[in-house]
């Protein structure tokens, strides 16, 4: 029994991947922190971190931005509804009776298609979310002489960050588990790290997508 | 014989001397790039005057030879509030001073004159009579000694001693009368040891007052106060409250609570209050963290950087309760109890008391307005306390700021027919006085006919409070306030209505839903991956 | 002859008294030594710190006549002097601030203000 292997996620998304996820538990935990849910670094720290995390963050997401645009990979965002009924199915149901999985990765589709809508609904609604406010958080210091302050409120800012803040939060634990949904537990995550994805045998292994 | 001897004589001395002469030349050459010892401090040393010399039997006396050279001190001082204890606030025309105002501390000076004006800057104002006018009756001293060793003493109607007097009487301890003539001629700048003589113990002793203000700042260290540090910037009041034809600038009356005029530049018309912060340091003092900037559109400088008041090892009165005054000792005889720091905090005389110290303000939105309860003003006794003054304030009209605080709190006599606060004779070694007689309505009667306001003959008790803006006291800037002092939970800010401060004011319904939903999803993802594995097992 | 005389005593006592102008003690100067030199190292090391108004002005001039420190087995000058200072301006500020005045000078400031601050001087002072 051999197992097919394709080489799914290039250097530069693993990187891309594991640096965001570094930053996005940043975030999370002095984020949560300066918001005063609990106590880990002390409130200056957590929110000196936060605001690095942040750019940092910033910094990334132009590169990542970059390489997507120039390597046509944006369209791996592209939403598609078709098959999204046999992923529901599949996880509701296929993946408790061994049922192979409905969607096959190849290198011109990784995601599969509810990972897609996922995956824009972080990019079209989390994030805008959390990147505006966020913005004007950290640019606070300068909506007085601006003249934001007419139209703004730190509360609401503040927010809307946390909603989204929430929002991300549950993302992640989704996005965690279901990393261990795969062809095996293991190997999505193996693919993340390795580049290549187990995409199951040849003989009975799932069709590959369309 | 006798005579060429005497002439030999001669000629070998002028020889001895032309030579030292010549030496001595030399030496002035040399000496004279090393100019000779010159005072810097001053134009003048007054040890020189004429006028100075000899001995002086009383204030008034130093005062006019004073003003035989200042020919317009006294008139400049007499028109300041330290002469007149008088202010009239513009804003809402209410008459104040000190001999005007109440306070929850002694009350006020009605009758008590020859005690509360110790720190007058005059002398003799015994009772409401006083010659305002009189040039000779202005109090050179008490401002401008250096020497450390005048004194006026409480019962002296602002006069120092001239002769041993018994302080407290009965106490045993003699102070000596001060050498006028001595001070006079070492006489100088004002300094803190001048200001504090009265300010350091406003309310009738060390620290009582103002809780930002005691003697510890005579000659405080740098975490005391960074400014005033007297091995450091060594400030005198004076270099903020900066002063020009006596009239000091920066009075409680009437505070700058927002200063939006910047760092003052020489030259610069219509710049305000030269006490403030922003006077020196402008409205963007932080270089490092532009964040605190902001912080400091809406919060007081003096709310992070003055930590804690009554920081220097003197206690601060934090309420005072006139209502249990009168109770005697076992003997009968007049008495108070201390606390293990040595306070006092029951006298006989005066009632109970709390003292604190390194005491955390209280803050509110202050724009600079304050209206004070003045003497036929309306109170009602209630649980909630009457304001002898009343701060203005809030966060939504544009001038207000965050401040730091002293809240006095205080049980204090009033007349529950007239319904008004009173003034009581309280000081004095008469038969009127409460200090010594312990008969409220014959006290007040006398303060309040002293006054010419009406009083009823009863006497209640009112729960009074009163704000004194703290500013004093600036810690050096790593002493200042850590961030979660107000971002977290138990805010020093807590209460603060119109700000929002992460850690401190999120929404707990919204906390409550998020954390629901993450758990939620955590706990169908874990049933998830169970069934997972009890159906794979199950195979 | 006697003329020349009290000319050279005249001279000689004009050129005395020029360079010898008596110094006025500083005593708020003595006041922060005393403090942060005396006051400070006596409260951290010792039970009970040492005030002013301890002893009587007499008695502060002949404790710093005598000049002995911890029972004689040192000077009380010796905490006057630049090497003094310059060893502790690390970490005290009265040192630091006063490192260049002259020694005697920064005595005579204490003793001012030790006069000054006695039990019985103009202005009783207690520790603080």
């Amino acid at each position: 029994m051999s197992a097919t292997k394709i080489y799914v996620f290039k250097r530069f998304e693993r990187f891309w991947h594991w640096a965001q996820m570094l930053l996005v538990l940043t975030l999370l935990t002095t984020g949560f922190e300066v918001h005063g849910a609990y106590r880990l670094f002390g409130f200056e720290r957590a929110a000196g971190y936060h605001t690095i995390a942040a750019w940092s963050l910033v910094g990334l997401w132009v590169f990542a931005i970059f390489w997507h645009f120039t390597t046509g990979e944006w369209k791996q965002y592209i939403p598609t509804l078709a098959k999204v009924d046999a992923m529901i199915k599949y996880y509701a149901l296929g993946i408790f009776t061994d049922a192979p999985h409905p969607f096959r990765a190849t290198r011109l589709k990784k995601h599969n298609p509810l990972q897609r809508l996922a995956y824009l609904g972080v990019l079209l609604f989390i994030s805008p979310l959390i990147w505006v406010t966020g913005w004007f958080y950290i640019l606070h210091d300068n909506w007085t002489a601006w003249g934001w302050d007419k139209y703004l409120s730190l509360e609401t800012v503040a927010f809307f960050h946390t909603v989204a803040a929430f929002m991300m939060l549950i993302f992640l634990i989704a996005h965690v588990y279901l990393t261990t949904a795969g062809h095996t537990p293991t190997s999505h995550i193996k693919a993340m790290i390795t580049g290549w994805e187990e995409v199951g045998d040849e003989e009975t292994g799932a069709p590959a997508a369309k | 014989m006798r005579n060429s001897t005497t002439r030999r004589w001669q000629g070998v001395v002028a020889g001895l001397w032309l030579i030292s002469a010549g030496a001595f030349a030399a030496a002035e050459i040399k000496e004279a790039k090393e100019a000779p010892p010159v005072r810097l401090d001053s134009t003048a040393d007054h040890s020189k005057f004429k006028q100075l010399q000899g001995t002086f039997d009383s204030g008034p006396k130093v005062t006019k030879a004073c003003l035989s050279c200042h020919t317009e001190a006294a008139r400049q001082v007499h028109r300041t509030k330290h002469w007149t204890w008088e202010f009239l606030n513009p804003d809402n025309q209410q008459r104040l001073g000190k001999k005007n105002v109440l306070n929850n501390f002694c009350i006020s000076i009605s009758q008590n004159y020859p005690f509360c004006t110790s720190c007058h800057v005059g002398y003799g104002w015994k009772d409401k009579n006083f010659d305002f006018a009189a040039e000779e009756n202005v109090d050179c001293l008490v401002c401008h000694d250096t020497t450390g060793n005048y004194k006026k003493l409480p019962g002296l109607a602002g006069h120092p001693a001239y002769k041993p007097v018994e302080t407290p009487p009965g106490s045993g301890n003699m102070v000596k009368p001060p050498d006028l003539a001595k001070i006079a001629q070492k006489i100088g700048k004002t300094s803190r040891d001048t200001c504090g003589a009265c300010h350091f113990f406003g309310g009738g002793g060390d620290g009582v007052k103002h809780g930002d203000m005691d003697s510890s700042l005579a000659a405080p260290d740098k975490d005391l106060d960074i400014h005033m540090d007297a091995t450091g910037l060594d400030f005198t009041c004076a270099t903020c409250h900066a002063t020009s034809s006596h009239d000091v600038p920066g009075s409680r009356y009437k505070p700058t609570a927002t200063d939006k005029h910047g760092a003052h530049i020489r030259g610069k018309m219509g710049q305000g209050n030269p006490a403030t912060c922003q006077a020196c340091h402008g409205n963007t003092p932080h270089k490092e963290k532009a964040r605190l900037n902001t912080h400091a559109e809406k919060i007081a400088c003096q709310t992070c950087h003055v930590p804690t008041f009554a920081r220097g090892g003197v206690a601060t009165k934090m309420s005072w309760d006139w209502s249990t005054a009168g109770q005697k000792g076992a003997d009968g005889k007049h008495m108070t109890r201390k606390d293990d720091h040595n306070h006092v905090i029951y006298d006989t005389r005066k009632g109970d008391f709390v003292l604190g110290e390194k005491v955390k303000p209280e803050y509110r939105w202050f724009n600079g307005d304050i209206s004070y309860t003045l003497l036929g003003d309306k109170v009602e006794k209630s649980d909630v306390p009457t304001g002898v003054n009343r701060i203005g304030g809030s966060p939504a009209d544009g001038r207000s700021m965050i401040w730091p605080m002293k809240v006095m709190r205080g049980v204090q006599p009033f007349d529950p027919i007239n319904k008004t606060l009173v003034m009581p004779h309280t000081a004095g070694n008469d038969d009127i006085g409460f200090w010594k007689n312990l008969e409220w309505e014959k006290a007040i009667a006398d303060g309040m006919q002293n006054m010419g306001a009406p009083f009823s003959g009863k006497v209640d008790f009112i729960k009074t409070e009163m704000f004194w803006p703290i500013t004093h006291m600036v810690a050096p800037k790593d002493k200042a306030l850590a961030c979660a002092e107000c971002h977290s939970a138990d805010s020093r800010l807590k209460g603060i209505d119109g700000i929002y401060m992460p850690s401190h004011s999120q929404k707990r319904w919204l906390d409550i839903a998020g954390w629901l939903a993450a758990a939620a999803t955590l706990l169908g993802v874990l049933i998830h991956g169970a069934l997972r594995i009890v159906m794979s097992r199950r195979k | 002859m006697k003329r020349s005389l009290m000319l050279i005593a005249a001279v000689l006592g004009s050129v005395a008294a020029g360079s010898a102008v008596a110094y006025d003690a500083d005593w708020k100067r003595g006041r922060v030594y005393y403090r942060q030199i005396c006051t400070s190292c006596h409260t951290a090391q010792m039970p009970k710190p040492i005030a002013p108004n301890d002893k009587v002005k007499a008695d502060w001039a002949a404790y710093l006549q005598a000049d002995k420190h911890a029972k004689g087995k040192e000077t009380v000058k010796q905490y006057f002097g630049k090497p003094y200072r310059a060893s502790i301006k690390a970490t005290n500020q009265a040192a630091a601030k006063f490192a260049e005045v002259p020694d005697q000078d920064l005595l005579d400031d204490v003793k001012a203000f030790l006069q000054k601050g006695a039990k019985d001087g103009d202005a009783p002072a207690s520790c603080s």
